[in-house]
């Protein structure tokens, strides 16, 4: 039995605080409902700034969507004419663990300036990255050994890194925590192992979005890119450039 | 307007899912919906004062629970953590219904003590643990001293240790 102040034992709690808070669902509109509500009260005329009822108009589908699946399930929300300002004009938004990717008809214009690491990114060895990391991430058997482990932005993603093959493992699931800009083709829809999974298959940008909701990272150039969730950890796997090679590495997750 | 609105657009969808946990487990209850709503809108509305520099997340948070806390008062009782504990997750034990349902028992006990702390160590222990925001964060999205969000989640801490032991599965 610990004492009060045992600084394990607290340890200990904020952990099942955090398990306990990942467990809990909250009902939550689909985001793309949201921005178009929003955006149609901020054209609408000025009003009284009281708090009241303007819900997106859906007739029949109120309240219906599904508890706790977002960030899980991939969400393609058509956001047509939406045209960031310096971004090639985007036709789709695609949502899907952790990865918001915009995807235009044009490929976006080529990332200037040299490639920042990720936030407070450090290297450890694999074991320290299991202590400092929560997430119970797996490591693929397929590539071997790594000697090259990252850890970045106060243990919200940890990377493995194999000659010209990078593997992030991150949780994502309450924000997106990596921005893709990409032209065509759209993004594949495919099974790794018994999870869906997306595999981009041409070069794009990849910006990092940092945990405290700053957007100071620097989009870079990212090679092909798979895509999937295990046992509640979303994994970015880089390098690859055909699918069955990366889902093979995917699928040897251990 | 129109290209900002666009950008804007990005945004609201980027962070509507964390908004909404937020009023949420800050006890705005079926009016989430709202909440979330009139903060984009204000938040928009705002940016021009907004630092480029600063991180709007938490900026945005604040804004949510705010107005979270203005209706609860409005509403003269005290904000319910009304929640439900979803799905177990994928990591349990399949042959182990026994552990399995002891370590439900223990996650509703729990709940059950968070909704009793006090108010103020409560809304401390939703952002650090259930929002899972920095101390830092948590300072700006409930307008505190630094100091009083360790000492409230210390506190917290302690009472929820005490009221649901520490005897761990």
């Amino acid at each position: 039995m610990n004492s009060p102040d045992d600084a394990g034992g607290a340890e200990e709690m904020e952990a099942e605080l955090r398990a306990l808070g990942e467990a809990l669902r909250v009902p939550e509109p689909p985001p793309a409902d949201v921005a178009r509500a929003v955006r149609a009260r901020l054209e609408g005329p000025e009003r009284a700034g009281s708090l009241k009822p303007r819900r997106p108009e859906r007739p029949g589908r109120r309240r219906t969507w599904r508890w706790g699946a977002a960030g899980v399930a991939a969400v393609v929300a058509l956001l047509v004419g939406l045209t960031p300002q310096g971004q090639a004009a985007v036709g789709a938004v695609l949502r899907f663990a952790g990865i918001e990717a915009h995807i235009g008809e044009e490929p976006p214009p080529p990332p200037r300036g040299v490639p920042s690491p990720l936030p407070g990114e450090r290297r450890v060895t694999l074991d320290e990255a299991r202590r400092l990391v929560r997430l119970p991430f797996a490591v693929p058997a397929a590539l071997g050994e790594t000697r090259d482990v990252r850890v970045s932005d106060g243990g919200r993603v940890v990377s493995l890194f194999w000659p010209g093959v990078r593997l992030d493992a991150y949780d994502g699931v309450l924000t997106p925590m990596w921005r893709k800009d990409l032209g065509a083709p759209f993004p594949e829809e495919v099974v790794v192992g018994t999870a869906e999974g997306w595999w981009i298959s041409g070069p794009h940008q990849v910006t990092y979005l940092p945990g405290d909701g700053s957007t100071r990272t620097l989009p870079r150039a990212a090679a092909p890119t798979l895509i999937w969730r295990r046992g509640g950890v979303a994994y970015r796997l880089e390098g690859p450039a055909e699918l069955d090679r990366a889902r093979r590495v995917a699928e040897s997750l251990r | 307007m129109a290209g900002d609105l666009a950008a804007y657009e990005v945004l609201v969808t980027r962070y509507s899912a964390v908004a909404h946990r937020t009023a949420a487990l800050l006890g705005a209850g079926d009016e989430a919906e709202d909440v979330v709503q009139e903060a984009f809108v204000r938040a928009f509305r705002y940016l021009s004062g907004f630092r480029r520099d600063a991180a709007f997340k938490p900026w945005l948070l604040r804004i949510v629970a705010n107005l979270t806390h203005d209706l609860t008062r409005s509403r003269g009782r005290r904000n319910d953590l009304v929640l439900k504990i979803g799905v177990e997750p994928e990591t349990r034990v399949p042959d182990d219904p026994e552990g399995v349902a002891i370590a439900g028992d223990r996650r509703a006990r729990l709940l059950e003590a968070v909704r009793a702390l006090p108010e103020r160590e409560r809304q401390a222990v939703v952002c650090r643990y259930f929002l899972q925001l920095s101390e830092a964060e948590t300072a700006e999205v409930l307008g505190w001293p630094l100091g009083s969000v360790k000492s409230r989640t210390f506190r917290g801490l302690a009472r929820l240790r005490k009221e649901v032991g520490h005897e761990l599965s």
